[in-house]
């Protein structure tokens, strides 16, 4: 695992999707003792206070500094998208890894079922999956990870046939180990490389998406700042006071960046090629 | 004369994350036109890195010393550009390689593949160079040439498409050959059959080639001189005839030394005919009868035969001659027709493998790369068949100790294990169980001689120690010849011959088993 990180760090991706990164990390776990002001701390005298040396990012239609906002925002934001991203690439990776392994008629079946829920486009499947759960974070996180488990299984499988080809699985059968060790011992450690590249960049999608529910109003709820419940708000501001919108446009854009950054470097970490 | 391939002083160097690494130490040989210099080595000696350094293609991390010098008969090639050795190679020089199924570009076919270098390098029109293709393909005995050039790679048989890789090497009349063990991917008879047709191509065209294979049975058959390669040095050079019979180096005189002969029995004792398993008219099928296709034949047709308590039955043929489809069947890794009996316990199906039967019969893969999970370390992969069969997973020093690993490879992971050390591993997992039969399915093919020859004896041990039954599947006739009791020739399917030492020695065999028994090279002297 060192010996990837050391790689990573060599490439220029990896290098500026690490320190996005950082700072996300940093943004997510002491948001709220470094925002200058709190985050529901209304101002009317301020209101719609442009950007300037006491508002960096400038102030919101009820005078509550953006910046703040943000900062505590991405602790509502960025983890729930990840932990929806890695539980779905989790589900999906053993249905995957478990068609490969069953090979035929049960491969066929499932590998159908993907295809059929892959044919719904994400936001579909996410807006009808949030309208039967009812709306809030942790419905929406839900309804993110079972829009990302079909084509994290797809890909997984793909990978797992091969390693289904090798003779330490083939060695586990003649054992005559059970399905569950061969597919979760066996197999899964040895997909694990493609899918951790797979779902880093899945997370991207996951924070859009994440917004995107907010921002259609079924994800988080006001008055809670997370990033696309604030350009929902914004939205009606735009030309008025288009900061508060560019603001939290541009974080969901880093956050979807840096994830990008480090999954193009974790392929290139995790997958030592030929130098020839 | 003057040589047509002179290397001088040549070293190369790796350089890698833990520091630069020395692969080729002050080499120098020299072919004269029309001979051919056999390189031997085992695997890690340099002995590839040597023919890509005379290809000059080498990968990035490559660093050549100065001082050395490689020159193709007036041509300095280290100082060619890149532009002079467009010219040079395929025209003056050119290589054929181990695996011809990765040799040829699968998206283009055989005939513009061949063709492509007559345009490139001898000038002619796309009618002409198809035309002249077409005779070279014909002059490498391959049946219709004319159809298959319209074919593609995937619709050729392993024997035609190094054919065809030996044809465009020999298409454009270059000085120089490279063959970087071209008969290595291929069964017996037709690596056999390939070398029969660079004989009789290199008389006629009077080449001079470099043959790099690891087999020193086989170099000698075909080289004039052979160099043998140890860690990048160059330790010896003798003529052919004379490496097996007057060895000098003590590298070279251990390389002989493991080279199988079948004339010399590694197992003296004789079994007692007490049978403990049987197959009954085995058939393996890999692809069902379905609404549109006819079910394809089976990879076994209907086959018997019967293992006794502590004995080696080896099995011998080509590759798809269904050998290893009965070692899947035995071990449930495929469905099959038929009956299996183990001490006299039916088995009907895979379902019927319960517990005992597996812990009875056990497998080793061909390939240790991948029989071994990269990401188990050795101990977690012992400790597995220990705890499911209820052995003690204390035990598991001993049982490397058995194998001939430390105890500390325990904390390792395959990666940090050589091919050898890897292939104990996997026997020492198969002997975890106790089992009473060991199915080695061509477990010494892809070691080198001296690992291989460790191997057989490692196994010849644990035998003894645990009296262990061996099914021992494998192309090479030399080596089972030396160990097994009873010899299965199987040819397409079916078993052509069953005979013990007695019969062969008399020479009560089948044409087929006396076709095979030609075509492996034996050791001379």
């Amino acid at each position: 695992m060192t010996d990837a990180l050391h790689r990573l760090l060599r490439t220029p991706q990896g290098v500026l999707g690490l320190g996005l990164l950082a700072v996300l990390v940093l943004a997510c776990l002491l948001g709220r003792s470094l925002a200058p002001y709190s985050p529901e701390a209304m101002d009317f005298a301020g209101r719609f206070a442009p950007p300037g040396a006491r508002h960096w990012f400038g102030a919101d239609q009820l005078g509550r500094d953006v910046l703040s906002r943000l900062l505590v925002g991405a602790s509502s934001t960025i983890p729930l998208a990840v932990a929806a991203t890695f539980s779905g690439a989790l589900v999906g990776a053993c249905v995957g890894t478990l068609s490969a392994y069953l090979g035929g008629r049960w491969d066929e079946a499932i590998t159908r079922t993907i295809d059929a829920v892959m044919a719904i486009p994400h936001l579909l499947l996410a807006l009808i999956l949030v309208s039967t759960l009812g709306k809030g974070s942790t419905n929406a996180a839900l309804a993110i990870a079972i829009s990302v488990a079909p084509s994290m299984a797809r890909v997984t499988r793909s990978v797992a046939l091969s390693v289904r080809q090798q003779d330490y699985v083939k060695a586990a059968i003649a054992r005559g180990e059970g399905a569950g060790w061969i597919v979760l011992r066996e197999m899964l450690p040895n997909v694990a490389a493609p899918l951790i590249i797979e779902a880093t960049i899945r997370v991207a999608f996951a924070v859009m998406l994440f917004a995107t529910l907010s921002f259609l109003g079924l994800g988080a709820q006001p008055p809670a700042s997370e990033w696309g419940l604030m350009i929902s708000e914004a939205r009606r501001f735009m030309h008025q006071a288009p900061w508060i919108l560019v603001a939290p446009a541009l974080a969901i854009a880093t956050t979807a960046i840096c994830f990008n950054l480090l999954g193009d470097g974790l392929r290139d970490a995790l997958n030592p090629r030929d130098e020839r | 004369m003057s040589p047509v391939l002179a290397v001088a002083g040549y070293s190369l160097d790796y350089v890698t994350r833990e520091g630069t690494q020395r692969v080729l130490e002050d080499v120098t040989l020299a072919i004269a036109p029309g001979e051919v210099l056999g390189l031997v080595g085992e695997s890690g000696s340099g002995k590839t890195s040597l023919a890509w350094a005379i290809m000059r293609h080498l990968p990035g991390n490559a660093r050549e010393a100065a001082g050395g010098s490689l020159r193709l008969g007036d041509v300095d090639l280290r100082a060619a550009s890149a532009r002079a050795l467009e010219t040079i190679r395929g025209r003056r020089m050119s290589m054929v390689f181990q695996d011809p199924s990765t040799a040829l570009n699968p998206t283009l076919s055989i005939g513009r593949q061949v063709s492509e270098v007559l345009v490139r390098h001898r000038g002619l029109s796309e009618k002409d160079a198809w035309q002249a293709a077409t005779e070279a393909l014909a002059h490498v005995d391959l049946r219709d040439p004319a159809g298959l050039m319209k074919r593609y790679p995937h619709e050729a048989s392993g024997g035609e498409k190094q054919r065809v890789v030996i044809a465009t090497a020999f298409a454009c009349r270059p000085e120089l050959i490279v063959f970087d063990e071209p008969t290595t991917a291929l069964d017996v008879i037709t690596g056999a059959r390939i070398l029969e047709l660079f004989g009789r191509l290199r008389a006629e065209t009077g080449v001079s080639a470099l043959y790099i294979s690891h087999d020193l049975a086989l170099v000698a058959r075909v080289a004039d001189r052979v160099a043998i390669l140890e860690k990048g040095r160059i330790v010896e050079e003798a003529p052919a005839d004379r490496i097996f019979t007057a060895p000098a180096h003590p590298y070279t005189r251990r390389l002989v030394a493991a080279v199988p002969r079948p004339e010399q029995r590694l197992v003296t004792d004789q079994v007692r005919p007490r049978e403990l398993l049987r197959g009954e008219g085995i058939a393996v099928r890999y692809r069902r009868k379905r609404l549109f296709r006819l079910a394809p034949p089976p990879a076994t047709d209907h086959v018997t035969l019967d293992i006794r308590r502590g004995e080696i039955l080896g099995i011998v043929g080509e590759s798809g001659s269904g050998k290893s489809s009965i070692a899947r069947a035995l071990t449930g890794l495929a469905d099959y027709e038929g009956d299996i009996a183990l001490d006299g316990r039916r088995i009907g199906s895979v379902k019927d493998m319960d517990r005992t039967y597996r812990k009875a019969v056990q497998i080793v893969f061909q390939h240790p790369d991948s029989s071994l999970n990269p990401r188990q370390t050795v101990g977690d992969i012992l400790a597995r068949p220990l705890r499911l069969y209820g052995g003690d997973v204390a035990t598991i020093p001993a049982l490397l100790d058995e194998v001939r690993l430390p105890a500390a490879y325990a904390r390792r992971y395959p990666h940090q294990l050589s091919g050898g050390e890897k292939q104990r591993v996997a026997i020492a997992r198969a002997f975890a169980a106790k089992p009473d039969l060991v199915i080695c399915d061509e477990i010494t093919a892809p070691l080198d001689v001296s690992v291989q020859a460790s191997v057989v004896e490692l196994l010849l041990r644990l035998r003894e120690a645990n009296g262990t039954a061996y099914l021992f599947i494998t192309h090479d006739l030399n080596l089972v010849r030396q160990v097994a009791h009873r010899i299965v020739v199987m040819r397409q399917g079916e078993i052509v011959d069953l005979l013990d030492m007695e019969m062969l020695r008399r020479g009560e065999i089948h044409s087929y088993t006396r076709e095979l028994i030609a075509a492996s090279p034996t050791p001379v002297g």
